[in-house]
Order: structure tokens, then C-alpha cells, then sequence
């Protein structure tokens, strides 16, 4: 899932202002692998090769932010800029790191997730971790990140009901996503297991170590 | 120079900022930063350009000069201070010398304020910024607010800061202006007609991460819960909760989010926006990028 040799066919984008210092590059409208693959190229790009005036680039699921200051930059030619990226994007996997994330599939939603999907615990878990995942994104809060996508047999709504707060560390299910929550935090999504792995250290730098295009392993603890 | 100030009294949300914690949106963090920037420019021009300063909201702050002296500059929102019990203008600056206090109480208008100083807040730098996130709780003061009892010292000269118009800033009226949003498109025309048309309401649920407004009229009571992909957030976008509550996201908002967004309000817009009190009536009128940039550029000379 995580990587190709094979030239990439990206879907072509919308570039649409965000208010009236951002501008969004938007791949899709909809979660799917080719517009996050998309997303991740382009901001690889953006980042070896800056357009003036452009003050910030951040990969989302299927779009790149790119935030300016209106004093300096007109919109009309950054987007001119980004554009000229966009011809031979490529697949930003040879940057990427591997990553294990030591996990206990012990979660408290972990049972009731396998009785819908139609599996025991175990073999949840094996289908869980089949195959690595992709980072896909960093949003929501500190160090949140979103992984996937898994195979469709593993896509599974969110909860109807919100948990008030589930701890640093948990390891979350939903949309045929896998998400690692870096903070303590509120959450819909089902929570599967837990891991000791920190990906956010206000003192480091940078602050966190998983980033979009990343690829990590789930290692069952037991 | 150095001096240490006292916290005597302070309303809720009361914390420490600056400009911003800017380029660490890659990492699920947004920027923070004061409520109104304009105001706190203002007051940071007043003072004498210490880096950092201190907002506190309608319920006003109470500080005492412990040790050391300082010149203090405020601003922001409509606001009554008095100096060891003598009244001042406001905006404006004085200097404290030890043992001066400073008590800030709500005035006529508005709901932030600022306090900042000749010298730099010292508190410790995390990311680069020592402005505070309620969201992430990290910044500031033990990435928390500041409550009676808190001492934060002021360090060095203050040649930090210092950009901004001390001369206060004329009050601007009428609607607010915004730039259609990320999903302006997934509102039927008649539903942003009505948008437009509509009058809001400031409601009394308001703080650093978003205001939400009361919808009287009903417009988004019947708009459709939809499922989007999550993306970028940035400061003033106008999201529509899944039961129709119409919420403005200021600027310690979610990094990404998946709401639909119907518009955003302008830069030069949104120190007006967060300074309307709970009641509020407000209105919103859409306006092009260019335009909105136009603004921005002609209350800069």
C-alpha cells in the first residue's frame, strides 16, 4: 500500500482561496488514495522547492494549505507557482520513513469492532495489520495522525456517541482509517488498543515525528 | 531591566499571547495568538514593544507591580483603569514602579483587552511562541490561563516588539465582511441568499477556539448533516454544525475539521468580530479575496 515504483497518475487539482491569506490546492472531494498521495507530493514539492511569499505548507488528506501574507504575495501568482510543481509530481515514497508502533490491540471498542466487521479479536487483528499504513495526515490536534486506507472489508463508521476523553497513546478505528491520538483528547472514533509510542514532544524539533507519507507497521504486544 | 508582576485578578480566559505560534499547522497545532491583533499592536506600540503580553476578557484583570518598574501599555476592547486608584484614559500607558497597581475594569464595549510592557514577558518559548493554546494547552503559563496568585516576570528592553499604531483605532461599524468558503458550494443558492439576509446573534457560548452564533430566523435549521473529508481550518471560517449552529472559528480553532464552511470572515474583519459582546446582532456581507485584501493593505499606510 505504501510506496510505488510505477509513475503515479494524480488527479488534478482545484485551487481555491481560503480566506484571504490561504490558498487551497484540493486533489478530491473525497478520502481516496490518489488524492492523498496527491497531497503528500505536492507538499514534498513545495517544500524543496518554496514559492515566494508562501509563509507555511501543510499537507491535509486530500489538499495542501498554503498560507501567505497578502501585504507581500498576490494569490493569482502563487497559484501560478504551484502549478508549474504540478507538472511531474511525483511520488514523494522515496522520502518517506518507516516506522513500529509497539501496539496492545486491547481497546475497549476492540470486540464490539470485530463483531460488526464479522471477525474474532485476532483475526481483526491480523486484518488490521496486513499490510502497513500510510501516514495520510496530521490534523485535528497535536501529533493526531491519520493512517490508512485500509482494505474495504476493514471500513467501519464512527461511533454514535462521543467518548469524553481517551488518553495519549490510544489507537483509534473508524472510515477505514486507523488514527494515533498524541494527546489526551475527545473521540467518536472506536478505540482499539494503545501504544507507548509519542509522537508529540512540545520540546522537540520538530515537535512531532510522524509525518504525512510515513510509513508504519503495527507490532502486536500481547 | 527586569521587574515581576502579580496577578491580584483575573476573569476566565485570561492568558498570556503574542503574534503567534505560526508554522506548526504540519503538526495538528494552530497558531494561537491575541483575539485582536489591532488591539494588541495598539497596546505593544503604547508600551514600548516588549515582546508577549497578557489578554483578558470582559471581566476584567487586576495586576501589582512587585518588584522593579515597568511602563505598561493597554488596549483593545472599551475599558475603565485605574493607576493606585486614579482614573486613566484608555487606551493608553503609564509606569509602574513597585508596589503600583493596575485595576482594569469593564467598560463600554468589547470583549478582550491587552496589557503589555516595555520589557518581554518571561515566560519560556515552546515552539518558538509563548502564546497560549486553550486548545493544546501547551504555551504561556504551563499552557494554562492566568489566575490570582501567578507572578510572570518581564525581561530585558523591550526592542522585540514595538510594530503597531498607538493612536486609537477608528471604530468600524456595519456588516461583517467574509469570502465564500471551502464549502459554499454544497449550500443551495436560496440557503446562502438567506445567509446573507438573515440577522445573527453573538451567543453567551464564545471563547478563544470559535463563537457561535444564535440563528434566530432558522436559516441553517434544516441544512443537511453532510460527511466531508477533513481539511484545513483557518481563522474566521464560518462552520455549520451538525444541528445548525452557525459557528465563527477564531484563533485557537482545530487545525483541520470537517464541517461544512460556508464563508470565512475577512482579516480585516475578524478584531471587529471578536470584540462584539454576547447579544450582538450580526450580519454578513460577501466580499471578493481582492478586495478583502485591498482593505488590509489601506489600514497599513
Amino acid at each position: 500500500m505504501a510506496g510505488s515504483s510505477a509513475p503515479e497518475t494524480f488527479p488534478t487539482p482545484t485551487i481555491l482561496p481560503l480566506g484571504d491569506s490561504g490558498l487551497l490546492v484540493r486533489f478530491g472531494t473525497d478520502l481516496s488514495d490518489a488524492a492523498n498521495r496527491a497531497a503528500i507530493a505536492l507538499a514534498a514539492v513545495l517544500d524543496r522547492q518554496p514559492v515566494p511569499g508562501v509563509l507555511e505548507i501543510v499537507p491535509n488528506l486530500v489538499s495542501v494549505l498554503l498560507r501567505y501574507d497578502p501585504l507581500v504575495s498576490a494569490p493569482a501568482e502563487i497559484a501560478g507557482e504551484v502549478r508549474l510543481r504540478l507538472f511531474g509530481l511525483g511520488d514523494a515514497a522515496s522520502t518517506a520513513r518507516r516506522w513500529t508502533i509497539p501496539t496492545r490491540f486491547d481497546g475497549p471498542d476492540i470486540d464490539e469492532v470485530g463483531t460488526v466487521l464479522g471477525m474474532n479479536r485476532a483475526a481483526f487483528v491480523a486484518a488490521h495489520n496486513v499490510h502497513p499504513l500510510r501516514v495520510l495526515a496530521t490534523g485535528f490536534a497535536p501529533g493526531f495522525v491519520y493512517c490508512g486506507l485500509h482494505a474495504g472489508a476493514l471500513v467501519l463508521p464512527r461511533r454514535t456517541t462521543v467518548r469524553p476523553s481517551v488518553p495519549a497513546g490510544s489507537i483509534l478505528f473508524a472510515a477505514g482509517q486507523t488514527a494515533i491520538a498524541a494527546t489526551e483528547m475527545p473521540t467518536g472514533w472506536h478505540v482499539i488498543g494503545h501504544t507507548s509510542f509519542a509522537n508529540f514532544d512540545p520540546a522537540g524539533t520538530p515537535p512531532t515525528r510522524l509525518a504525512a507519507g510515513d510509513v508504519v507497521a503495527f507490532e502486536v504486544l500481547s | 531591566m527586569s521587574a515581576v508582576l502579580s496577578i491580584v485578578r483575573a476573569g476566565p480566559l485570561t492568558s498570556i499571547q503574542d503574534d503567534g505560534r505560526f508554522g506548526m499547522l504540519r503538526h495538528g497545532i494552530s497558531a494561537s495568538g491575541p483575539m485582536d491583533r489591532g488591539g494588541f499592536a495598539q497596546a505593544g506600540a503604547l508600551a514600548g514593544g516588549g515582546h508577549g503580553g497578557i489578554e483578558f476578557t470582559m471581566a476584567g484583570l487586576e495586576i501589582r507591580l512587585a518588584s522593579g518598574r515597568c511602563r505598561v501599555g493597554f488596549a483593545g476592547g472599551g475599558f475603565s483603569v485605574r493607576h493606585n486608584g486614579a482614573a486613566l484614559d484608555w487606551p493608553g500607558s503609564v509606569a509602574l514602579a513597585e508596589g503600583d497597581v493596575l485595576a482594569i475594569t469593564p467598560g463600554p464595549w468589547g470583549n478582550y483587552g491587552y496589557l503589555r510592557f516595555d520589557a518581554d514577558v518571561g515566560v519560556a518559548p515552546v515552539m518558538g511562541s509563548v502564546a497560549t493554546s486553550s486548545r493544546a494547552r501547551l504555551g504561556g503559563l504551563d499552557g494554562r490561563v492566568l489566575r490570582a496568585g501567578d507572578s510572570i516576570e518581564l525581561v530585558g528592553s523591550g526592542t522585540s516588539g514595538g510594530a503597531g499604531d498607538a493612536e486609537p483605532r477608528p471604530a468600524a461599524e456595519g456588516p461583517i465582511r467574509v469570502i465564500w468558503g471551502l464549502h459554499a458550494d454544497l449550500f443551495a443558492p436560496t440557503l446562502r441568499q438567506r445567509f446573507l439576509a438573515a440577522s445573527f446573534n453573538v451567543s453567551s457560548r464564545l471563547d478563544r477556539m470559535g463563537v457561535r452564533l444564535d440563528d434566530a430566523a432558522g436559516v441553517f435549521a434544516d441544512a443537511a448533516s453532510l460527511s466531508l473529508v477533513s481539511d484545513a481550518i483557518v481563522p474566521g471560517d464560518i462552520q455549520i454544525l451538525g444541528e445548525g449552529t452557525p459557528i465563527v472559528l477564531m484563533r485557537d480553532h482545530q487545525p483541520t475539521g470537517g464541517y461544512p464552511r460556508i464563508a470565512t470572515v475577512i482579516s480585516a474583519d475578524l478584531d471587529r468580530f471578536a470584540q462584539l459582546r454576547p447579544g450582538s446582532p450580526v450580519a454578513f456581507v460577501p466580499v471578493t479575496v481582492e478586495h478583502a485584501q485591498a482593505l488590509l493593505r489601506s489600514r497599513r499606510t
